[in-house]
């Protein structure tokens, strides 16, 4: 437990230092999601009901917010991965008495713990910029997204596999965004069938809380079944999935660039 | 001297990605190396080295054998093994060039789970000993290739593992910073009890830093012996004749029938004897054509003839 400690503290501040180091970075990346928020929500109201304006604006907005979150947890151990063995530090990581995954793991709790701060603030100004107020209630949001989250890292551990084993993985990476567009985006309302997809419970019953001032206690037991076993069958999966790369990987004599 | 690495009967083949033809690159590795010993691993390019390095340090699963390290099998106890080992495989390219040299450290450390407070005072230590404390704050981005490399073996110094392992620690280095960096690794390996191995193409750092030098090549060790005594073993049969003509077809041909193990440099000929006697064959071939020899010296083998003639007579063989 200490050791995971030291781990997650070091990876933590290295996340923040590759923001701050990597600074033209990480503000164009705030604008850009700034602008892609402006877009969308012109969009919906050029092409939305205008009865349904605010409705419409507040479901771009949370749908916006988990679509950069979503990019950031599902990409994030893929493009370490593909980045360190460029770089050639991959070797070193696979070389600590502390198991590769659970480096891994957290370094995308340093990124979800940083990035976090990023989405807070996304946020704000997307509400501040469309002038439509969120119901922000932590107690039902924090569960809810927690949950939520373990589906994400699962899934993102299925891709660091594959980047541990193809390396060069960015053309996926690329098309990822708009998987993870199609699962943020589209509300289970209309695609039920999409209940079984990695995190499209949890998205959509943080949207109920924010939009509809949803809390814990409205939401039924179904729901929840869903969205627990959403989260622990993802979770398990990707890093049994990643192990098992890192096995085939090790076998092959795959690891880092060297 | 009890060993520390246990390398047993390793084998390792890899598909060739077009051909898909099977592709043996180490038949068999079998070496030990005991505590705080410095030992050089070496063999020419595609003899099994990187294969054999890649499986010491956890990062490959052999087809056949083992590799213990303090008694930790590599594959069944990887992390308990690795606790006992680390390395500097890429040199400078093993740190965070956006980092500075405290960050690269911290990071390094924390990853293998030492804790804060025993950072910092190892930290301290090695920035001393490796002379980088003015460079605490410096990103490695701006240090010189001497200074980094020195960094990278910093931070496999700051896990305070019993082995260390250097791929190519002076590659690249200029003359002063790889007589630094050399006398580094003894200090350590001295001081400090560290086991250290080296693997290198760099031959006057395997004679004059390594104990003892295991050669690979085809897959196969080829040599496991301590260095200065390959170095005795070779010199005793190692003669430069230095000629004022050139030799003719014939003579030449006998020349390479009789002594297989011979270099031409323009008129100077080195060459090596089984045994002392040879000398009076080799007398007999400049007899043959009255060839006037300037002078005759009996050559100080230098390590590297030694790895030539190793690797030479095994390809022969």
């Amino acid at each position: 437990m200490t050791s995971f400690w030291n781990v997650l503290r070091v990876n933590t501040k290295m996340e923040f230092l590759e923001l701050v180091r990597y600074k033209a970075n990480t503000i164009s990346l705030l604008l850009t999601f700034y602008i892609i928020f402006i877009a969308m929500m012109f969009g919906i109201q050029v092409i939305g009901d205008p009865a349904q304006a605010g409705t419409n604006t507040q479901f771009v907005i949370v749908n916006y917010i988990f679509w950069y979150f979503a990019m950031m947890v599902l990409q994030s151990i893929g493009w370490t991965i593909s980045d360190e063995a460029m770089k050639g530090t991959l070797e070193q990581l696979f070389m600590s008495p502390v198991s590769p995954w659970k480096i891994f793991l957290s370094r995308m709790f340093g990124m979800i713990f940083n990035h976090f701060v990023l989405v807070i603030f996304l946020l704000f100004v997307s509400m501040a910029t469309a002038g439509q107020w969120l119901n922000l209630n932590p107690f039902a949001i924090i569960p809810i997204l927690l949950l939520t989250l373990a589906s994400m890292i699962g899934v993102s551990f299925v891709i660091a596999g594959m980047a541990l084993i193809f390396k060069q993985i960015s053309a996926f990476l690329q098309i990822l965004q708009f998987i993870i567009a199609g699962l943020t985006f589209v509300p289970l309302s209309v695609a039920p069938f999409m209940v079984a997809a990695p995190f499209v419970k949890g998205v959509d019953m943080t949207r109920q809380v924010m939009i509809n001032g949803y809390t814990l206690a409205d939401f039924t037991m179904v729901d929840y079944a869903w969205l627990i076993g959403n989260s622990i069958v993802y979770g398990i999966i990707g890093v049994g999935i990643y192990l098992a790369c890192e096995k085939y990987a090790m076998k092959k004599g795959l690891l880092g660039h060297y | 001297m009890g060993s520390i690495v246990t390398v047993d009967g390793i084998k390792k083949s890899y598909k060739k990605r077009k051909s898909k033809e099977e592709f043996v690159a180490v038949k068999g590795v079998s070496f030990e190396v005991g505590k705080g010993e410095i030992v050089g691993l070496l063999g020419p390019n595609g003899a099994g080295k990187t294969t054999t390095i890649k499986t010491i340090c956890g990062l490959l699963v052999p087809d056949e054998g083992s590799v213990t390290i303090n008694g930790f099998d590599s594959v069944k106890d990887r992390n308990k093994a690795l606790g006992h080992i680390s390395a500097v495989l890429e040199g400078n390219r093993n740190l965070y060039w956006r980092l500075n040299v405290l960050e690269n450290m911290e990071y390094f450390a924390g990853n293998r789970g030492v804790p804060k407070k025993e950072i910092k005072t190892q930290v301290n230590k090695l920035l001393n000993l490796f002379q980088l404390q003015d460079k605490k704050y410096e990103l490695v981005n701006n240090l010189s290739r001497g200074m980094q490399q020195k960094l990278a073996i910093c931070v496999a110094m700051l896990a305070d593992t019993d082995v260390i392992l250097l791929d190519e620690p002076t590659l690249g280095l200029d003359v002063e910073t790889g007589y630094e960096v050399r006398e580094l690794l003894r200090t350590i390996a001295r001081d400090q009890g560290k086991t250290v191995i080296i693997s290198t193409h760099d031959m006057p750092v395997v004679q004059d830093l390594c104990q003892r030098t295991i050669i690979i090549n085809d897959g196969k060790v080829i040599a496991n012996e301590r260095v200065d005594q390959l170095l005795r073993l070779f010199e005793t049969s190692a003669y430069q004749v230095n000629l004022k003509e050139e030799l003719t077809a014939e003579q030449r041909e006998i020349l390479e029938l009789k002594f297989p193990i011979h270099r031409w440099e323009g008129l100077k000929l080195e060459v090596s004897f089984e045994q002392e006697q040879d000398i009076y064959e080799l007398m007999e071939i400049f007899k043959k054509n009255q060839t006037p020899i300037e002078t005759i010296n009996r050559t100080e083998i230098n390590f590297e003839q030694v790895f030539r003639k190793l690797v030479k007579e095994e390809v022969a063989s």
